[in-house]
Formats: C-alpha cells, structure tokens, sequence
C-alpha cells in the first residue's frame, strides 16, 4: 500500500498500568481473577457535563438501562474502588512516575495539576467516571531519526475488567480498578503502519525504563487512530501485542476503501482490534462534555515534585555493548533480569572484572550458565546465593572458568559448595601431570597428548598453560 | 501576566513564555493559576507569569446550561410535593471554588429524575438551600410551617423533603415530633454521592421515597436511603429511630434498637413492611420548637472535668450521653477523682432546676440505671432515661420539643411515654446489626 497516496494519518495512545499501590486509595495493585470476596449491583445514570451538555457516547451505555454487578475483593479493593468513599490523596509514587515519564518524553509541564472525571458509564468504572489528569504536554519522540510529536501524557485511573456481558447486566472485577494509568497519546503524525509500531516499541521502552511499570499480559495497551482521505478518523482499540499493529491497521485500510468504493459513509467510531487483525464496532467517538473536574481532589502544584529522570533501557543497553563489550542479545537479557531482581550488572563488572574474568563471562555465567544447568538438574540455582564468593575466585584466578559449570552443578545438587575442590594446580604439579603424559604417550600425536592431559587437568589448569608445557615436553 | 480579565465560558487562545499556545474555555482562576478547559476536555493550569498574551475566540459551539422546564401531568391522581433543603441530593460543582456545594434550583431535580413523571404529578419547591450542619429549630419550624401549608392541598398525597444526610435524622425526628398525628407520609431524601456523579444514590432514594408515597396506606415521618451497597432496595426508617452510621456509604442510615419500617424495592415495584406504622389516629396540630430552647449534649469520657459542664448552666435541658448502661465518673475513689464530686453535685442541681437525661454511647441497647451504684446515684438526682432505647439524636430532639410545648413537670412525664415511637418496650433479638 502506498501511504502517502491514501492520505494516510495515525496516532498512537499507549495505556501502561503501573505497580505499587492504586491511584486514589492505599490498596495494592494486584488484579486477582478467583472467586470473589463480596459482589454488588449498581446503576448507572448520565448526568450532565461541565457545558451542561450530555455526552454522546456516555448516553449510548444509559439507554441500555444496565445493571452493573461488581466482584471484589477485602484483600485488594475498598471503599474507594466502590465509590461509597472518596478518593485519598494521590499516590505520591504513581504521580512521580508520570513526571519522570513526561521529562523522557521532552514534555512540558502543566503548571498545576487537575484530575478530572472522565464519565464513562459502559459500568467500567463503579463511579460512572474514570479521574484523569493532564500531567504534560508538546512532547516527542526521535524514532529511527523521524520526531513524532507527543501531544499529552495523562495520568489515570485503570477500570475494572469484565467478567461476563449480559442483555440486562454485565458482571465486572473491580481488583483493577483504580490500578495508577500513564495515557500517552502522539500527535496523527506517523506516516505507516510500520512507522506506528516503531514508536509504539520505542515509547514501551522508554516506560519500561522507569522501572515503575506493571508486566505481564494487559499491563500495556496501544490503541490507534487512522484515519485516510475520504474516510473517518477510527479508534482502533485493545492491542495486547504492538507488534500486530501493521497488519490490524492495513486490514482497517482495506475495510475502508471497500466502503469508500462502495459509495457508502464511513462513520468516526471505536472499534476493537479482534484476535484475528479485524476490528468490529465498540462505541461511537466521545467527546469533550464527558470531562468534568474532579472536585474530592485539590489541585496538585508539580514544581514541589523532585524529578530524578533515569537512564532509558536503550541508553543502558548500549552501554552494556560499548563499554563492556556484551552481544547485543546478552545486554537484552541483561536489562530483563535486572528489572526482575532488583540487580546492577553494571556493579559487578566494576567489581569483578578481571584479565581472568570478562563482563561477557559474568553475564554467561548469570544469565545463561546457571539457569541452563539449573533446567538441566532440575533443581533451582538462588545465584545470589554464590554470586560473590564465586566470580570473587574466578576473578583472582584461583579457579579456572572452564570449571564454572561443576560448580555451578555441586551448588545445585548439594545447595553448596567446596571453592578449594575446583582451585588451579601450581605451576610445578601441572607440569608433573604433563611429562608423566608425554612419556606415558610416547608417539602419539600432540593432539591425542593434548586431549589426555586436559581431561586429567580438566577445570584445574589454565589451558593456555596445559598446552605450552605439552609443546614444551613433546619437543 | 497581571490581572487580565477572563470571562467564565468564553474560549481563548493563550501564548505562553515558552512559545506554547493553548487554547481553552476559561474555568476559573486562582491568585496564580489560570484553569482552561482545553479541547480534550481537561482542566489545565497555567501560572499567570507564564502567560504573555491572551486573545478571545468566538466559539458558537460552546453550549450553556438548558434550562429544564417543568412537566406536570394533570390526568394522574397523586401528587407529590418535593421540598428542598439543599444537600447532597441537589449538588452542583461550583467551579470558581472547585467543590461541591448545595447550589441546584429544584427544577433541576425534577428535570434529572424524569421517572418520578410516571408515578405522580409532581410539584416542587425550594424551602431554604443551607448545608443540614447548619440547621437549627428555627428552619424545623420553617419547613413544619411549609407542610402545614401543603396539606391544604388535598390533593396532595406525601412529601418528600431533599436533606443534607449529616443531621437528616436531627431534622427527621424533630419533624416527627412537631407534626402531630400528620394524615400523609413525609419522606426525607439525602444521597450520600452527590447527585452529579452518575454512580449517585440519590435517584433510587428519591425513586423510592416516590413510589412508597403513592402505593402506601401509612403517615408519619421517614427516611428513605439505601438499604445496602446494592443500587436495588431501599429502606424506610421511622424518623425517630435512625442515625448515620457511616460517613460515606450509601447505606449509612440504619434503624437503632428496631426494626426498618419497610424496604422498597423500586424496579420491582414492590414494599416489604417490616414493622406497623406508628399510630397517627387523631387530629393534626403543627407543636413547633420554641427557638430560644436551649438543650445541650455532654459526652462522657474517662477524665470528664466538671469546668466541661458549667458552660451549660444556664442551659433549659441537657443531654447526659452515658457510658454502658448510662454512666458518668461520679465516684470518689481517691485524690485524683476527688473531682468527680462536682460532677455529681453539678448534675444534681441541674436536675433539680432543669430536665436532665440519660442516653448511652454504645448506641445501641437500652439505659439502665438500677444495675450498678453509680446509675441508681444519677436516677436518685433526677436522672431521667431509665429503662429506655432513645438514641442521643432523638432524645435531644424530644427534649427541646418537650420544653418548647410542656411545662417542666409534663416535660419530665413525657420524656418517658412512647409519643412517636421512638421507645419500644422489648430489646428483640434480631435488631443488634440490622
């Protein structure tokens, strides 16, 4: 498909839920899908926005006259998530975040912080609203050298997820609601489909980056505005994986043309991106009138908020590569196990590397020697367990990296093990063992002498030295 | 930036000093900030010094609030009369403050809940628009004159009175007392999630207290809340029994020492009595409140000093809130309670010159001043109270109610016959956690 040609135009918003405690109340953020503690049933009315105006899409989901029944928990849902309480003070930590995520984003900030209520009355949210605050603004991002303006980046209010849709009533989980929600959305400024999944890739790196980011399946979200000549704008919603973005957005294209040709009006409307790359009908367009400010909350002056920006996983990525001399693979999984376990790669090369030891044969170590035993014997390594005291020997050469795998297997069977079993022979009884060898092996080629000698010495001589002194004794 | 003047719903375009430009419908301002309502629908705040340049933009899609007109449908037979106090029920968002406040016209009401057309024609009013913290005998007396009033109208068939739900059982009780055998049901209304807010309880109290007025035999005075978490049912309580047992859930009314008197369950349509209607046979008379009545309420605490009591010497009533059974530190049982005499000596001339009663801070349960030695003691100084279920709320209510129409001795005698139903003789099992 020509792009240009279709006039075509997208933008991108991205959803990332983030970790610790929920936005507006001391519950933690944990989304639990087990059998309830507690249900309730609400009903939900539109009311009348700010302008006095009733929003179009608000009154969409209140003429299905629904009933709204709520599953909860004690453990991970309160009051709050029930709207029979107001909201507490915002989370200090989510709010944070969201700044540390505008200054990555080259955003400017508001001067002064407004949640607003955003009336989403599908049942979603128990209030029949969702709290939203625009936290920057007039951003952007350099992808593969093109910059895509960032026009805001919002932070919200996740909502509860459906359980199960009904005629007259549909059932939620209210353990996500209320879970902290960066919405970053860009300007219709991305050119193809590939383009929007390279951005969409990008900016998940760059919250990735904050360390403060939920995983796991849904903890991220991308949805998309297309739009082509003689078409409608579409939001296109619900990628679980950006990746699939390409082929969802051509298939919207294709569904488009067909309507265009067909002389038929294309309507602006959400649709939901399908498992199989199509999109079917959600909910017409909403508008400004369904945003309202929040009044249980005061606003919030960002200038008194410390913001200590990090390092972005890109940047330290490449470091690992041009400093230390990782892959590019290792230095990926590096970062990934890193975020996991709370650990500095970067702090053990410091410590660790040595003319014995190099930062790739660290990460080997960590990241693929131990785990890959570990499988092997089926047993679990706690690496942290044996980290220090093991790359502290290897470093010093008191043993040698070729006996790496025994010991990490002793550590796995034995939950310990003996450093002094694996240490490096002196030089005087390496070269014993050799010209015992040689003489042993009179003839025989140096390769076969070689082979002998390093089974013998195996994991406990250096084998640079094993075949200096065999070339030195065979001559 | 100083002092430029916005106007409120108009829309400007705002150059920034970092070269941004924004443009927004003007919400509000504070001594620093500027609020626009941006395109997106969000409040945003720009600091005035930031701001170098401003300019107004006509913007004819900007709507403004449309006026709600009235609908009365003559055919129906019952009519409903809808008073106001303001309250949560009929709250707006004040936006050159930011908060929630009282502040609805009731035509507003009227136009948000437009079921209450299919059950009666309805009328409304607007009595007064205060916060229910601030209500005292005088507006009693008001809103008592205001029903006196609409029970001319023959047509009528219940009112239902819009409160603010923090002394809606105050005002319940005091309603019950003033209007004497009153011939229709008057139902007090609160919500305790404002009614801007679509998840708002304030529709199915209103709904209900409706649907109750127009399917129901009984008169007197009731609350109408919510009966649980649920959007589903809701409970009437007599005006004499309840209280607020929560600050914020929807179903923070609860009946105290009885049963509810029915729950309704309006998208059924169905009542479930659960109690008889509280005698009304005789002849209506309006006993409003002398307003110069003056009754406190003393708590009592371990530690109670007797300079907390002088302050109400002068006081007609008081209000003693006991502990348990309806006790105050009056014992003397070394230097440190040697106090605790004036405490006694104190209650003691009171209720010889005033009325003095007892209530108890559990809540729920009854007084009783014969177990221990220190209640017989308070009973013995004219202590009234003994062997009744009234809670705090109401007792304070009866007792400026009694004063205000009875001299002091029928005042005394009254405190303990069951006018209104807020005394009743058996403790049932099953009322502890109703």
């Amino acid at each position: 498909m020509n792009y240009e040609e279709l006039g075509f135009k997208c933008g991108l918003e991205i959803h990332q839920q983030l970790s610790g405690k929920k936005l507006f109340c001391e519950c933690p953020a944990i989304i639990r899908k087990d059998a309830p503690d507690f249900v309730f049933t609400r009903r939900l009315r539109a009311s009348a926005g700010e302008t006095g105006n009733v929003d179009l899409a608000a009154l969409h989901e209140h003429r299905k006259g629904k009933v709204f029944e709520y599953q909860g928990y004690f453990d991970s849902s309160c009051l709050v998530e029930a709207d029979d309480e107001p909201p507490h003070y915002v989370s200090m930590e989510a709010l944070e975040t969201a700044l540390v995520m505008a200054k990555l984003l080259n955003m400017k900030l508001v001067d002064s912080i407004q949640f607003m209520r955003k009336t989403v009355i599908d049942g979603s949210n128990v209030s029949g609203f969702q709290r939203t605050a625009l936290i920057g603004y007039d951003g952007f991002v350099e992808v593969k050298g093109r910059k895509i303006n960032v026009d805001s980046l919002c932070l919200e209010e996740e909502a509860a997820q459906v359980v199960k849709r009904g005629k007259d009533k549909d059932t939620y989980n209210i353990s996500r609601l209320g879970i902290p929600l960066l919405e970053i959305a860009t300007a219709p400024s991305i050119t193809s489909p590939e383009e929007c999944r390279k951005v969409a890739g990008y900016i998940g790196m760059l919250l990735r980056s904050t360390g403060k980011v939920m995983r796991g399946i849904g903890s991220i979200r991308q949805d998309v505005n297309i739009s082509i000549k003689g078409g409608a704008r579409t939001e296109i919603k619900g990628f679980q994986d950006y990746k699939n973005i390409p082929k969802v957005v051509d298939y919207e294209i294709e569904r488009q043309l067909k309507l265009i040709k067909e002389k038929k009006k294309v309507e602006e409307s959400v649709r939901k991106a399908e498992p199989d790359h199509i999109t079917s009908y959600l909910r017409p367009m909403p508008g400004a009138d369904r945003m309202y400010p929040e009044t249980d909350v005061e606003t919030i002056i960002p200038g008194t908020v410390e913001i200590d920006v990090p390092i972005t996983l890109e940047n330290r990525k490449m470091k690992l590569v041009k400093e230390y001399g990782l892959s590019e693979d290792l230095a990926v999984l590096a970062l990934k196990f890193e975020s996991r376990n709370n650990y500095s790669f970067e702090k053990d090369f410091e410590k660790y590397a040595s003319e014995n030891l190099s930062p790739t044969a660290i990460a080997d170590i960590i990241l693929i020697k131990a785990p890959s035993i570990a499988k092997k014997e089926g047993k679990e390594i706690s690496i942290f367990k044996i980290k220090d005291s093991f790359l502290e020997e290897l470093s010093r050469g008191r043993i040698a990296l070729s006996a790496a795998n025994d010991v990490l297997k002793e550590f796995a069977v034995r939950g310990k093990v003996e450093f002094e079993k694996y240490d490096l022979l002196d030089e005087s009884k390496i070269e014993r063992i050799v010209k015992r060898i040689v003489s042993e092996n009179k003839g025989a080629p140096r390769g076969l002498v070689m082979g002998k000698a390093m089974q013998e010495l195996k994991g406990r001589a250096n084998g640079k030295k094993v075949s200096d002194l065999v070339s030195k004794h065979l001559r | 930036m100083e002092d430029k003047d916005f106007v409120q719903g108009k829309k400007y375009v705002v150059k920034l000093k970092d070269k941004s430009v924004m443009e927004g419908v003007f919400v509000s301002e504070t001594s620093i900030h500027v609020f626009l309502k941006l395109k997106s629908g969000y409040n945003a705040g720009f600091e005035k010094k930031n701001i170098t340049e401003y300019k107004e933009v006509v913007d004819r899609k900007i709507s403004r609030d449309k006026k709600v007109t009235k609908k009365y449908d003559s055919k129906k037979l019952h009519k409903i009369l809808i008073l106001h106090t303001g309250g949560t029920i009929a709250s707006k968002v004040d936006y050159s403050t930011g908060a929630v406040t009282p502040r609805f016209s009731p035509e507003d009401l009227v136009g948000m809940y437009p079921e209450l057309m299919d059950l009666a024609s309805v009328e409304s009013k607007l009595v007064s628009n205060i916060p229910s913290d601030d209500m005292n005998f005088h507006h009693y007396n008001m809103l008592g004159k205001s029903i006196v009033e609409a029970l001319k109208d023959k047509k009528i068939k219940g009112i239902i009175l819009t409160h603010g739900t923090d002394t809606l059982h105050y005002t319940s009780a005091a309603l019950s007392f003033a209007l004497e055998c009153v011939p229709i049901p008057i139902v007090l209304v609160g919500s305790q999630r404002s009614s801007d807010r679509p998840s708002s309880d304030a529709a199915l109290n209103l709904l209900s207290a409706a649907y109750f007025i127009t399917n129901t035999k009984s008169s007197g005075v009731y609350i109408c809340m919510h009966e649980n978490m649920n959007d589903e049912k809701c409970v009437l309580l007599k005006g004499v029994n309840a209280k607020k047992m929560h600050s914020t859930r929807r179903d923070a009314f609860k009946s105290i020492n009885t049963k509810p008197f029915a729950t309704i369950d309006f998208n059924n349509k169905k009542i479930d009595y659960k109690d008889e209607a509280s005698s009304t046979h005789g002849n209506f008379s309006f006993k409003p409140f002398n307003e110069k009545i003056r009754v406190g309420i003393i708590r009592s605490r371990p530690g109670l000093a007797p300079e907390e009591l002088k302050p109400y010497e002068k006081f007609d009533g008081l209000v003693l809130e006991g502990t348990g059974l309806g006790h105050f530190p009056i014992g003397f049982i070394d230097k440190s309670t040697e106090h605790n005499k004036e405490i006694l000596s104190f209650i003691k001339d009171f209720a010889d010159k005033k009325v003095l009663c007892m209530t108890t801070q559990t809540i729920r349960g009854r007084v009783n001043l014969s177990v221990y030695s220190p209640g017989r003691a308070l009973k013995e100084a004219g202590v009234l109270g003994h062997d009744l279920d009234i809670i705090t709320e109401t007792a304070y209510v009866k007792l400026a109610w009694l004063l205000s129409n009875y001299s002091r001795n029928e005042a005394k005698k009254l405190y303990h016959a069951n006018l209104r139903g807020e005394i009743s003789k058996r403790s049932e099992v099953e009322e502890y956690e109703l």
